[in-house]
């Protein structure tokens, strides 16, 4: 292989794994818990200027070209870490807000203006993060171990992504198939019935946005190391609309349609269009990449709304083999709901 | 302290825009029971067809007339042949929002395929300038102003006067009951997005015969003032649109004025906070029986 190619497929994994991380994390609160999170790119976008302000220099490094907070030149995995902290800190007066909301559709259209408004905000406000002309020069992670310009640190960048992968998915495999997670799905399905069952459901909701925040935040560290610029431009709002695609295409409630809508729609979909040869006026390719995307949902949503792996049904009767009978001991009301 | 004072007057103008967008989108919500995202694609789509007219050397106020054409047929055919479909699947609220999303984006970037990423801007006779000591409008102004008063009566006296306005004020309040009671709701429904979508397209062009220039996306931003004016004056309800629209077009360009331009959006996001903190049901609240 050349090194062209090998860059470019490091390169594919590299934002295979974002995408697939941040996924991830939005199927948490969207597929399995039920909250609707239109707003989910301001979390990737807080832990992408988190670990850029966290690693880079001080502002007035470089002949001080752009302005930003902090600056405190602190080596990896330090930015990662507070990358992650800091999706999940912009994530409380979400969870904070969004409880005393009563219909589901108004708690995900406030997280949308809150999107917009924000990315307002860090778009004029120049001190923050540069403003609309974004930051630029963020180092690349272990740039000491090796030259990031090499194939070497490409491997290994990818290496460390897909690395945390597996270990979110694990990690989140131990909220969703716990008996935290089955209270997540109660909230879903019914939140009535589960504050009923003396679930708390402000409790959980906070939570997951909480976690989910936080691998966002993640994900967006990740991804500035790689790239090493951030700006506005980013993390429009219609980003949220690409993750929230790539979940309904996938599917659902499960972490495998997460993996798969990732892989399908921003990386695979996204990725495509690279090789169609440019035609037409600027601006074009990405208006029909748009659309596309729109298509998706409305195509999905209507003739295969459980997306390409649907979740998977939750028997108690597999789980209780023996106590499946009526007359078996102790499987009354209360055996049933504790069993496991 | 003239400063001030012209922004009052710009602040007017918004307010003008913003209630004609504001009392579509609430009646659409109220109504029709869907939070329509896709409002702001609606709007730019009708300002580019307002466009297309005007550049033909016709006077913008056809090109309205043409926006607002636009607008009513565009709601009409998504309510018929998207929204109406997926309700009759009993999709959640959330997916209703996530088709509505969906739709706004394919609407803006059709926009974008075909006139291209460029501003563009109208070919406008402002007209005479009136001024009282620093307050001046000129007269395209105040036709706005005015044309915003004329639909907001229009909007009470169908509301009020009409049999088809009653059937709509029921629908809104328990569709059931409604159509128990002989209203054909689907049929008021479509009504709505009619209208609704006129309100729609005309406030497409008043947006944009307001900004100096506007995109594909330009409208984006100030779904987000609509949404914070419909909000705050109480979702649902045409008359706490009217009242939030000249709240918020007011403040925020008397602070733009104050401050700077660039958080607008920002103002009047605090004070859709501040609002659903003190008074959560927004101001005229709906009486429930």
């Amino acid at each position: 292989m050349s090194s062209g190619t090998i860059f470019y497929i490091t390169t594919l994994i590299v934002y295979g794994g974002v995408d697939v991380v941040a996924c991830l994390g939005l199927s948490l609160q969207f597929g399995t818990a039920g909250i609707t999170n239109f707003g989910f790119i301001i979390y990737q976008a807080a832990g992408a200027y988190t670990a850029a302000v966290l690693s880079m220099p001080r502002d007035t490094a470089n002949g001080g070209f752009q302005s930003y907070v902090l600056g405190l030149h602190l080596p990896f995995p330090i930015p990662w870490i507070g990358a992650a902290v800091a999706g999940g800190l912009l994530a409380v007066p979400a969870g904070l807000v969004v409880r005393r909301s009563l219909r589901p559709d108004f708690a995900g259209v406030s997280m949308l203006v809150t999107a917009v408004v924000l990315n307002t905000v860090v778009d004029n406000f120049v001190p923050l993060f540069n403003g609309a002309a974004g930051i630029a020069l963020v180092p690349s992670p272990l740039s000491n171990v090796f030259n990031p310009q090499s194939l070497k640190w490409q491997w290994m960048y990818s290496g460390i992504a897909i690395f945390v992968c597996v270990l979110v998915f694990l990690g989140l495999r131990l909220i969703t198939e716990s008996p935290y997670g089955r209270s997540l799905r109660a909230m879903r399905e019914d939140e009535t019935a589960a504050k009923a069952i003396g679930k708390n459901t402000d409790g959980l909701r906070i939570t997951i946005l909480v976690v989910g925040g936080a691998i966002a935040g993640l994900s967006g560290g990740i991804l500035v190391g790689f790239i090493n610029l951030w700006a506005p431009s980013a993390w429009t709002y219609p980003e949220t609309i690409v993750l929230i695609a790539a979940l309904i295409v996938g599917g659902r409630g499960n972490n495998f349609g997460a993996i798969l809508g990732a892989l399908l729609v921003p990386l695979g979909f996204l990725e495509a269009t690279r090789f169609i040869p440019p035609f037409g006026p600027p601006g074009l390719v990405p208006a029909l990449e748009w659309i596309v995307t729109g298509t998706l949902i409305l195509v999905f949503l209507w003739f295969r709304p459980q997306g390409v792996v649907p979740e998977r049904r939750r028997r108690l009767s597999k789980r209780l083999p023996a106590a499946a009978g009526p007359s078996a001991p102790g499987s009354g009301v209360v055996g049933v709901s504790r069993g496991q | 302290m003239a400063i001030y004072i012209a922004s009052f007057g710009f602040g007017l103008v918004t307010a003008s825009v913003l209630a004609i967008s504001a009392i579509g989108f609430t009646m659409q919500f109220g109504i029709t029971d869907v939070l329509n995202l896709s409002f702001g694609g609606v709007m730019i789509t009708s300002a580019y067809i307002a466009y297309v007219v005007n550049s033909a050397g016709i006077n913008i106020w056809i090109g309205l007339v043409a926006a607002g054409f636009a607008g009513a047929i565009i709601s009409y055919l998504i309510n018929r042949f998207v929204l109406t479909p997926f309700k009759r699947r009993n999709t959640s609220l959330v997916g209703m929002v996530i088709v509505t999303l969906a739709l706004g984006l394919i609407l803006e970037n059709l926009v974008l395929a075909v006139a291209g990423p460029d501003n563009v801007s109208y070919t406008l006779n402002n007209g005479p300038t009136l001024s009282i000591g620093a307050f001046e409008l000129t007269a395209l102004q105040v036709g706005m102003i005015v044309l915003s008063l004329v639909l907001a009566g229009a909007i009470h006296a169908l509301l009020t006067l009409t049999r088809l306005g009653k059937a709509m004020r029921a629908t809104a309040c328990n569709p059931g009951l409604a159509r128990a009671s002989g209203i054909r709701t689907e049929r008021v429904i479509s009504t709505t997005w009619l209208v609704t979508g006129a309100l729609c397209g005309i406030s497409g062009a008043t947006f944009a015969i307001n900004s100096a220039s506007f995109g594909p996306t330009s409208a984006d931003l100030f779904l987000v003032v609509i949404i914070a004016a419909v909000f705050v004056g109480g979702v649902g309800q045409p008359y706490g649109a009217m009242l939030g629209a000249v709240l918020l077009g007011i403040v925020t360009e008397v602070s733009a004025a104050i401050i700077t331009p660039d958080y607008k959006e920002v103002i009047a996001f605090i004070i859709l906070l501040v609002v659903m903190a003190v008074r959560p049901q927004g101001l005229i609240a709906r009486a429930r029986a």
